[in-house]
């Protein structure tokens, strides 16, 4: 933000809010404000309806509600199982870390440090995996996974989306790895610290803010993952969040609108807690992840 | 990417100083690359190499497979199902960057020209549709254009517009595409907006002020100074928008399930339709090698953009 520039701004308007611009900047905040309140409308308005029942929504949706009324919400954990998905969301994106980080470290920091012919050319050869969109592999994945018994599981799940991963993460691992001042290193040596003692005790360390950098993004897109999801899974006991409301929206529409924003509200309300608690680091590593590249 | 490929490592025996023989030094490489190649090796190399021989062959996943050479391509480009897919992928990629982008500027420059306590908090908010999974936000985007129920048709019942009350944004084939694009550009316009704030505030506060004693202040400052400096990011998240439209898959998936008939089609769609409802697997890989020499085109693109203007990157 650019607030220090603020400091010398005219006061206007309201007692805290300065406005250095006049005019065109309360134009442009009231825009903005209101853009934003489209994007957090479709947020609120389902506490509306929630708390109707289905006639009184037909005949007066737009009133607050009177009461609170739990059976909208009842009906629709019993039709998405929320809480069943998310251990298993869960169980995947903690997955998904865990096979996704190491090898990316890894080879990251080999690709970082130890340059030589050979070395680059197997980075280009996982670089070939950045280039691969994963909808292209669908079909001999799930021919795969079939023939090794290992479709309709959350391992199956989550050892392709580590595949997917690993060469953006090897690629962040390794200009983070170029970054450190190679003396450290160097030094570590001379003090007779073997390669692996080299980078476990002084370099992966050091490479700290990459690796929480992997933790949330690779957890987000875990946890957000549709795609192979539907393809890999089958049994209603494995699906994930995202399979439940999918399933919903399929199987229940929208004809009862107050259980329809009950499941909404039910579904979203994860994801929106763990962004208002994270989202500076979310920007942050969004942002990081984006520049990097 | 590749400015550093002539430095010689100085780790491990490649200084010259001192070429002590290193006799751990291969086996630690090996060792450090064989987790990422054992996951490449299985889960993507040899699915690779079996997409494009499945794409010459005729499977349906029981049964022999039959070689046909390249009798799934042809076929593909008479198939309207697939066609209407590539209309669907090329016009949303151009809209988007028609439509999205100029919004992301307006809002990324208005954000941080204007920084005041107000706007402040809303970075945040703009981002947030961007993180939810595509399930809810396919879910919240029905819920606003849902027939009958939905919050614009009951907003419109409310106050007697019954002519916008009835229209089905979803049901109707002509509508269908552009509800999916609004409830998108809902969604997906924060990413350009932090991308973009986050190159707006590099630009050195000094520039700003001798452009403000010059009188380029508002409008004119963010035109003749601001946007000739985001030409190199503009460009990179229009090739994002593109590859990323050539792969949509999620929310035309879930919204709309491509229909009503192909109204919403994309190539992923005909893509999974194929493959795991009709169970025409040649059919299904010949088209994920047509995503992938596509996307692959856009995304040689965007590097040899990125290397054209390297310096500019930090």
């Amino acid at each position: 933000m650019t607030q220090a520039e603020n400091a010398a701004g005219v006061r206007r308007g309201s007692k805290s809010v300065r406005m250095r611009h006049g005019a065109p900047e309360v134009f442009a905040t009231i825009i903005l404000v209101a853009l934003a309140l489209v994007v957090v409308l479709p947020f609120i308005i389902p506490f509306l309806f929630v708390f109707k029942t289905q006639l009184e929504f037909v005949y007066h949706p737009w009133t607050l509600p009177t009461r609170i009324l739990w059976t909208n919400f009842i009906e629709a954990w019993k039709a998405v199982r929320i809480d069943r998905g998310l251990v298993n969301t869960f169980i995947v994106s903690i997955g998904a870390i865990i096979t996704t980080l190491p090898p990316s470290a890894l080879a990251g920091y080999v690709f970082a440090r130890y340059r030589s012919r050979a070395t680059e050319i197997a980075f280009y050869a996982i670089m070939v995996g950045y280039f691969v969109p994963a909808q292209m592999v669908l079909i001999p994945l799930y021919k795969l996974e079939v023939a090794s018994k290992l479709n309709d599981t959350l391992y199956g799940l989550f050892l392709p989306m580590a595949a997917f991963g690993i060469p953006f993460w090897t690629l962040i691992y390794r200009s983070f790895f170029k970054s450190l001042p190679s003396e450290l290193a160097e030094a570590a040596r001379i003090d007779g610290a073997g390669h692996a003692g080299t980078f476990f005790r002084v370099m992966l360390p050091l490479a700290n803010p990459a690796t929480v950098l992997a933790l949330i993004l690779v957890f987000i897109g875990a946890w957000s993952d549709y795609l192979l999801s539907l393809i890999l899974l089958s049994n209603q006991e494995h699906f994930t969040m995202q399979l439940r409301v999918a399933s919903f929206l399929s199987a229940y529409g929208t004809d009862r609108m107050p259980r329809y924003a009950a499941a909404a509200i039910i579904s979203a309300a994860p994801t929106v807690i763990l962004y208002i608690l994270g989202h500076r680091w979310i920007i942050q590593g969004t942002l990081a992840g984006a520049i990097k590249e | 990417m590749s400015d550093e490929l002539g430095s010689v490592g100085r780790l491990g025996g490649g200084s010259g100083t001192k070429r002590v023989r290193d006799k751990t030094r291969a086996p630690f490489i090996c060792l450090c690359l064989l987790p990422a190649f054992l996951f490449l090796a299985v889960f993507l190399y040899y699915p690779i190499e079996e997409t494009f021989r499945i794409a010459l062959t005729k499977s349906t996943g029981m049964g022999p497979e039959t070689f046909i050479g390249l009798d799934n391509y042809a076929k593909l480009f008479t198939n309207e199902e697939f066609l209407a897919g590539l209309v669907h992928v090329f016009s949303w990629a151009f809209w988007s960057v028609l439509i999205q982008l100029p919004i992301a500027f307006l809002v990324a420059f208005s954000l941080t020209f204007y920084a005041n306590k107000l706007t402040g908090p809303l970075r945040a908010i703009f981002y947030l549709a961007n993180v939810l999974p595509s399930a809810i936000t396919a879910m919240l985007g029905k819920f606003i254009f849902a027939p009958r129920f939905g919050i614009i048709a009951s907003l419109a019942n409310t106050i007697g517009w019954k002519w916008l009350g009835s229209i089905d944004f979803l049901g109707n084939p002509k509508l269908a595409f552009w509800s999916v694009f609004t409830i998108a550009t809902w969604a997906y316009t924060g990413f350009p907006i932090i991308y973009l704030m986050a190159r707006i505030e590099q630009i050195p506060k000094e520039v700003r002020e001798a452009a403000e004693l010059d009188g380029a202040t508002g409008w004119r400052y963010a035109r003749s100074i601001v946007l000739p400096d985001l030409g190199y990011p503009l460009r990179i998240l229009a090739v994002l928008c593109t590859v990323g439209s050539l792969k949509l898959f999620d929310l035309p998936n879930l919204v709309t399930a491509g229909g009503p008939g192909n109204a919403t089609v994309t190539l992923g769609i005909t893509l999974y339709r194929d493959g795991f409802i009709n169970w025409n697997y040649g059919k299904a890989a010949a088209i994920g090698v047509v995503i992938f020499v596509l996307s692959l085109g856009f995304t040689i693109a965007q590097f040899s953009l990125g290397s054209r203007r390297g310096g500019e990157k930090t």
